[in-house]
């Protein structure tokens, strides 16, 4: 696992600023009528916000493959935990 | 019998070795050599196995009679609740990886430590420090609530000590989560040069794939009893119906760890026994590539079958259903390995040294535990199963009949390797059939009793029970023999054994190649691997 | 100037520094995941409880305090900028640059633990500390005062991991100052970096689930 290539510094900026921005759009769309779809939205922008940390302040997109799978499968075992567990509670 | 030697014997240790550099407390104490952390972890496990079993053998003679007449009905709660923590958490959990596994994870991958040294000292002094909370609870008057802790009793009810033991188990879990990191980081990193992925021995391709299952399931395991915790101390939580919680919460949060873990135990000792057999079949293990590819297969499953700990407890039966249905899945890759270990006997040169009659042992018992399992998966089924002495059997087979046999058999296999001593052939024969007997002549009444409908946890039973309760408390006695005449014999030859040679086995792995004991680096070279695991068959000079 | 040397001491178990460093580099990710992992549990139980009461939980967020914690979750975005920095500038073995921009990190961190503290103080002013001091006139109170004991349980238990990172990236920063990272060697940076951003993208997850359930 050779040493990762560098990020130029640019790019932790842009990530910034991309993070900020969508830190506006998950609290202004708080305050817009979606109903339903408030928490699917947010999660999405949760989401993009994770993915832009860990893949480039975090540097994952540069890193070897098997950290990108650690860090997936972390997500993945909540991701079984919250489904099951949730999948009974609906269904009781 | 006298001491059999095969293969080359080279190397009788006057040399410096790990264990006579240095012998006092600060390098015991202080070690960062994986081998002598091995030995803390052995010890250390020895005494609380034993304070586990003496809480079983209590509990078997209470149950000799139908009426509970040796302890009160609370003490009797406190006595299983004792046992399964102990067993579960403080023996079993880290028997094999702790002791075996750090011994020689290094050794197998051809390195000269883990990779943390540092973080292996800190994981036992974890595991001691956490064993100490739960030691105190049980001196301090015991917890009731059974291994299990569900809430709403372990929350609001019981008057037991069940924090400072949450709290031991909290504390010992990041020693599991230490190791685990330890031995995926060495595996993937620190490997021999020509020892590629699908060079490694299966014992090693076990621990990885039980340090998966450590790292990324022990934390949950600490989430939840911060969560239990919290809620007996505050009197407020999420378990809690009173508020609208839900208690079936706490035991979905649980047994998201809990099962997995059951695959911590028996997943390594499966990596013993294809080392032993292999060995004393003069035989590559059937199946190398499945073999390993079923080891991942069993760790990844494991982590989506759960609820089958709780088909009535009030779960939806499509959960239900769903979680049948992967149970059932999860038995495949299982059975895949005992048809190899099996396919490995074909036509093979076997002896039947002391290790091999406990792998051959581990085999036939974890195929009745595992095929115990599927009844027990079978959501019919177990609505009559559930929470009857037929569990009770079904995971002592698993526990004690595989793992528990397999970690003698290793123990017995590395014993050698490790102290640089054989022990006694005969008398270890004996003790592992002794064991085998034992251990049916406990257990397999267990599974009529629960057919029969006699309830797990229950002191007191129907008198038309105890015919099978008297014979699996007189088994429990042979077992106490089974287990004592190796500490006693395995103890006498640190001093009296023969000394070993290198490999007096003939083995194929990389720690045969170092002398016994080895040194405190490993290998005065850094081997260099080119040929396949388990090249038995190879040889030239082959009857 | 830090040290350059190509033969860089790294521990006996490993061959070469290369080695350590991706073993560090393993190690770290590992132990995310079981953070990732011991949170999960948290999100859990918060997902299931909210599913069986969608609206005392929407009535209790709307209780908690936006403004504070959108501001907490920009001081977090912008720590997480200065680390990566920090990071970047101790690879590259530029001493002063390297202890400011860990020291900026260090401030924000505790910019975020005393603006947390003050919407502590504002959500005791308004009674809604559960079993201490909570009083809620609106129905499903119970499971209002669940939302809050998931509330405190979740941003305490984050907090304590941001005072946990705040103390590692001060003893960092302290190292940085007596010169002791360059090209060859910055793994604790990159080791602590690594952690802060996972301290980060967990609120990134906690800020939405918590404070903006039902707004409009």
């Amino acid at each position: 696992m050779r040493n990762a290539a560098e990020t130029r510094p640019i790019v932790y900026i842009l990530v910034w600023l991309a993070l900020m921005i969508l830190l506006a759009l998950t609290v202004g769309s708080a305050y817009l009528p979606l109903g339903s779809a408030h928490t699917p939205v947010n999660l999405a922008i949760s989401v993009t916000q994770a993915s832009l940390v860990m893949l480039f302040s975090m540097h994952l997109s540069s890193a070897h493959p098997l950290m990108r799978v650690i860090a997936i499968i972390g997500f993945f075992g909540i991701a079984i935990m919250i489904t099951l567990s949730l999948f009974d509670v609906l269904t009781r | 019998m006298s001491s059999v030697v095969i293969g080359a014997d080279e190397n009788i240790a006057s040399h410096e070795n790990y264990l006579s550099s240095g012998w006092n407390w600060r390098s015991w104490l202080l070690t960062l050599d994986h081998k002598r952390i091995g030995i803390l972890y052995v010890v250390t496990i020895t005494l609380l196995f034993g304070i586990g079993g003496a809480a079983a053998a209590l509990i078997r003679l209470d149950l000799l009679t139908p009426h509970s007449q040796l302890v009160s009905i609370e003490t009797y709660n406190k006595l299983f609740t004792l046992h399964g923590v102990i067993m579960v958490w403080f023996f079993l959990i880290p028997s094999i990886p702790a002791t075996l596994g750090n011994f020689l994870v290094p050794l197998m991958v051809g390195a000269r430590d883990l990779a943390f040294p540092r973080l292996n000292l800190l994981s036992w002094y974890l595991f001691v420090f956490g064993g100490l909370f739960t030691i105190y609870a049980l001196l301090a008057g015991g917890v009731d609530t059974g291994w299990t802790m569900y809430s709403p009793y372990s929350t609001t009810y019981s008057t037991s000590h069940v924090f400072a033991v949450a709290t031991g188990v909290f504390i010992a879990g990041f020693s599991s989560i230490l190791t685990g990191l330890n031995f995926i980081v060495t595996i993937h990193e620190m490997r021999a040069p020509g020892m590629t992925w699908f060079r490694l021995p299966l014992f090693i391709w076990s621990m990885y794939a039980t340090s998966l299952i450590l790292v990324l399931a022990t934390p949950v395991l600490a989430m939840t009893l911060m969560l239990m915790g919290i809620e007996r101390t505050f009197g407020i939580g999420v378990f809690d119906p009173a508020l609208g919680g839900d208690p079936l919460l706490f035991q979905h949060l649980f047994w998201f760890y809990s099962h997995p873990a059951v695959y911590i135990m028996v997943v390594p000792a499966m990596g013993v026994a294809s080392e032993i057999i292999s060995c004393f079949c003069r035989n590559p293990v059937f199946g190398y590539r499945f073999m390993a590819y079923a080891i991942l297969a069993i760790a990844a499953f494991g982590f989506v079958v759960w609820g089958h700990h709780m088909f009535v407890s009030g779960q939806s039966a499509y959960a239900g259903t769903v979680f049948s249905l992967l149970t059932f899945l999860v038995s495949v890759p299982s059975a895949i390995k005992v048809f190899n270990w099996t396919a490995t006997l074909y036509k093979a040169h076997v002896t039947f040294y002391a290790p091999m009659l406990y792998a051959l042992g581990f085999v036939g018992l974890f195929t009745i535990g595992g095929l115990t399992g599927l009844f027990l998966a079978s959501l019919g089924l177990d609505v009559q199963l559930h929470d009857t002495y037929f569990v009770v059997a079904h995971f002592h087979y698993i526990m004690v009949g595989a793992a528990v046999m397999a970690f003698f058999g290793g123990i017995h296999f590395w014993w050698p390797k490790i102290t640089g001593r054989m022990y006694p052939e005969g008398w270890a024969r004996f003790a592992a059939i002794l064991t085998f007997i034992g251990f049916n002549l406990t257990f397999f009444p267990q599974f009529i009793l629960g057919y029969l409908g006699m309830p797990r946890r229950y002191p007191e039973y129907p008198p038309e029970f105890q015919v099978w309760n008297v014979l699996s408390s007189a088994g429990s006695s042979l077992l106490v023999f089974g287990y004592v005449l190796p500490l006693a014999y395995l103890l006498w030859s640190v001093k009296y054994g023969a000394k070993a040679p290198a490999n007096p086995w003939g083995a194929k792995g990389l720690e045969w190649q170092t002398e016994s004991p080895p040194p405190t680096l490993n290998f005065h070279k850094t081997p260099i691997v080119t040929e396949e695991a388990y090249a038995y068959r190879t040889e030239s000079a082959h009857g | 100037m830090a040290e350059h040397a190509a033969t860089m001491a790294h521990q006996h178990q490993f061959d070469d520094a290369e080695q350590q460093r991706s073993a560090a580099n393993l190690g770290i990710w590992l132990f995310l995941a079981t953070e990732i992992l011991f949170f999960g549990v948290l999100f859990a139980a918060y997902a299931i409880t909210r599913v069986r009461f969608p609206d005392a939980f929407a009535a209790a967020s709307r209780l908690t305090n936006l403004p504070l914690a959108g501001v907490n979750t920009a001081v977090l975005i912008t720590s997480s900028l200065s680390m990566a920095l920090a990071v970047h500038t101790a690879r590259h073995g530029a001493r002063r640059a390297t202890v400011g921009w860990l020291s900026l990190t260090v401030a924000l961190g505790i910019a975020f633990l005393c603006i947390k503290a003050v919407e502590y103080r504002f959500d005791f002013l308004e009674h809604l500390v559960p079993r201490l001091d909570f009083r809620y006139e609106g129905a499903q109170a119970d499971q209002v005062e669940l939302f809050f004991y998931m509330y405190f349980f979740i941003t305490g238990v984050h907090a304590l991991h941001v005072l946990i990172g705040v103390g590692c990236i001060a003893t960092i920063a302290v190292m940085a100052s007596h010169d002791r990272f360059g090209p060859s060697y910055y793994t604790p940076v990159d080791v602590v970096g690594l952690y802060w951003h996972l301290v980060d993208v967990i609120w990134l997850f906690v800020f939405p689930i918590l404070y903006l359930v039902s707004r409009s």
